[in-house]
């Protein structure tokens, strides 16, 4: 019961102050205006520029008149190369769009604007082919217009979209690299702003002292600031990371699809529950650190040198391969690499399970501490 | 003499509060040892403080700065645990049964703060339930105390938009939201205006005539002879003198008899 009241008046605190609620939502919002102005700085060219593209075409379709119009539309212009051309068949095309030589290669059954004609032609299904790569900007353009032709021209074929770029590309190693750290470095600060107001606040202001003299029991108290303060830290969480996931796109010039693809529905619950388990975490040890400190001022201090720590942590973690699963048991850390597993496609569903486990044995480790605190006399009656 | 009070009747001389052998050292830091201008690494603040105070009555510790007034109270109210010895409020030992002391007693300080975005009326409820005071006990106590202190106007009136007065009213309202038995108040009248230390007086006449027993910490002689039915004279941490307030002065005023005690002890260094 007393531990429901001293939540209450936590959310309350939050909710009935327009000012925190801003302060909460606000870093997301200005993230994704910041970076989607710096990202289209850097890549802005490429909405507006005129690519000339070299297609290699095996095989025949009325389908390419169509592409090729709808190139011209968008300001781009195109030449094509009909295969057997000299010196080169379907492989070396191939490879050429990897090596970014030619933009594409488009490939038709033989036969296909025929055999897509007749319906009722027992043959083989007719197929067409297009291959590109992400990695270059005029080979995703030009994939994009001609996929949307080739899904718009007929039913009754099969259509591939290949993409040569590696599974494990750099701009999904950057996004797994990078993203993990960023949703730690977002998690903590919309920690860090909270907690330190709520709980260093209250004990520069006395407050905290008020509630001590009640026989409201001190793992009450405890729990009564890290759950509700968890609440609202991820609701501002939750902002940044919308507002970095959104931005990314154009800050790397990459599709977060793209970047992604590899991530399942379970995939998405475990990051979710992940992030979920480390915001309480970071709200128990800034707690923690706020009730040791004597002001706001002490506790921010101590707080930024936390974060810090972190932010290398997990930047190593990025670029260091080969850890062992000994990190499983490394308070935030753990999931940081789970992430990191999760982005690039070698999800490791125990770690996750067992990370976010682990993160709320510690958070509830740091409860008792925190109760410990409240309790001692040093900490908070000291001179 | 017998007093009408919600406990029913009660003799004068029923004991609320007893101290016994009361003993507290602190363990200085470096920066504290500078300041205190010693090199000495430990303080006694409290060195076997012995008393007793009395239902219905208010009990004041007189004593000068430093004398270990805010380290007893502070063990009083389990805020910190005394080396050894004990105490007992209401029967219930700090040590053994601090939830119960604390559920008995209302602790009041200059230091103890309320935050300034609630309402008096948010803050009553919720330090109510703090104490596991019932919902309807609480409503009624509310308008009761609310309505006697003049607070109901300003009930639903941010706590940092009251005046220094009517803040300090609520302040001492909300210490006593569980109808404790006994209120402890460290320098009641310390760092406030005369307006808002008359305020205080009053409040604690107030609570005295409602039967409540009181006990509090000064080191103003006035505010001894205006409130106080008994007084202890504190120094060094060591009851010195300890009786009621005529016993005490014996014909003189509290003041001089006070340096005469403060001469007895420290030699004529006054
Ligand atoms: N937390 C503490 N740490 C170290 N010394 C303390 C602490 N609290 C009080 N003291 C010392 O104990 C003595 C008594 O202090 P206190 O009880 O505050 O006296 P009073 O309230 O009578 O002025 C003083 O010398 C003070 O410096
Ligand atoms: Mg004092």
């Amino acid at each position: 019961m007393k531990l429901l009241a001293l939540m209450k008046k936590e959310f309350r605190r939050f909710f009935g102050d327009p000012k925190l609620l801003i302060t909460m939502i606000l870093p997301g919002l200005l993230i994704y205006l910041i970076y989607t102005v710096m990202g289209s700085a850097i890549f802005g060219g490429d909405e507006q520029a005129k690519y000339s593209f070299k297609v290699y075409v095996s095989g025949e379709s009325q389908a390419v008149q169509l592409i090729d119009a709808a190139v011209q539309k968008s300001g781009h212009e195109a030449e094509y190369v009909y295969l057997p051309a000299e010196g080169v068949d379907e492989e070396t095309a191939r490879r050429e769009v990897k090596a970014g030589e030619a933009t594409a290669l488009l490939v038709f059954s033989e036969g296909f604007d025929g055999a897509i004609a007749d319906t009722d032609a027992s043959d083989a299904m007719p197929s067409a082919l297009l291959c590109y790569h992400s990695e270059d900007a005029a080979s995703s353009a030009f994939a994009s217009l001609a996929g949307a032709v080739l899904d718009a021209y007929g039913r009754s074929f099969v259509f591939t979209m290949q993409n040569s770029a590696e599974a494990a590309d750099i701009a999904q190693t950057m996004v797994a690299g990078i993203l993990p750290m960023l949703i730690v470095v977002f998690v903590f600060s919309a920690c860090m702003s909270v907690t330190l107001e709520s709980v260093a606040g209250e004990k520069e202001r006395g407050t905290l002292s008020t509630i001590l003299v009640t026989s409201a029991r001190r793992t009450d108290i405890a729990l009564g600031k890290v759950l509700p303060l968890s609440c609202v830290s991820l609701m501002g969480a939750a902002s940044s990371f919308l507002g970095v996931v959104l931005s990314l796109p154009t800050l790397m010039g990459i599709s977060v699809d793209a970047a992604v693809a590899g991530v399942s529905a379970l995939g998405y619950v475990l990051l979710f529950l992940l992030i979920v388990s480390v915001v309480p975490l970071i709200v128990g040890a800034i707690a923690a650190v706020s009730t040791l400190s004597r002001t706001v001022k002490e506790a921010s201090g101590y707080t930024s040198v936390l974060m810090i720590l972190m932010m290398v942590l997990s930047i190593v973690t990025a670029f260091v391969s080969g850890i062992g699963d000994w990190v499983v048991a490394v308070p935030v850390l753990n999931a940081v690499v789970a992430m990191q597993g999760i982005l690039t496609g070698a999800m490791q569903v125990w770690m996750c399970l067992v990370a976010v486990a682990v993160n709320l044995v510690y958070t509830a480790l740091l409860v008792l501490l925190i109760a410990r605190l409240l309790s001692s006399e040093r900490v908070m009656f000291g001179k | 003499m017998q007093t009408e009070t919600p406990f029913g009747d009660f003799t004068q001389s029923e004991e609320v509060v007893r101290a016994e052998d009361l003993r507290k050292t602190f363990t200085l830091s470096r920066k504290q040892q500078r300041l205190e201008h010693t090199s000495f690494p430990r303080k006694v603040a409290v060195d076997g403080l012995s008393f007793s105070a009395y239902r219905g009555e208010i009990y004041g510790l007189l004593g000068p700065n430093g004398a270990g007034k805010t380290t007893t109270l502070r063990m009083l109210s389990t805020l910190i645990s005394p080396d050894s010895g004990d105490a007992f409020v209401c029967g219930h030992s700090v040590r053994r049964a601090p939830h119960k002391v604390r559920d008995a007693i209302g602790f009041m300080t200059s230091e103890l703060k309320l935050e300034g975005f609630f309402t008096p009326s948010y803050l009553f409820d919720f330090f109510g339930a703090m104490h596991g005071v019932e919902k309807g006990v609480l409503a009624a106590r509310k308008e009761e105390l609310f309505a006697r202190f003049g607070i109901d106007r300003f009930a639903e009136v941010k706590v940092k938009d009251l005046s220094t007065g009517m803040l300090q009213k609520v302040s001492l309202v909300i210490s006593i939201v569980h109808d404790p038995a006994v209120v402890i108040f460290d320098e009641p009248t310390n760092g406030l205006d005369v307006l808002t230390a008359k305020v205080v007086t009053d409040f604690l006449a107030e609570l005295k005539n409602m039967g409540k027993s009181i006990l509090l910490s000064t080191h103003i002689f006035s505010l001894v002879e205006k409130l106080c039915d008994r007084v202890g004279i504190i120094i060094d941490g060591k009851m010195a003198a300890d009786g009621t307030l005529a016993d005490i002065c014996g014909g003189m005023s509290i003041e001089e008899r006070f340096f005469e005690v403060y001469r007895s002890i420290k030699g004529e260094t006054v």
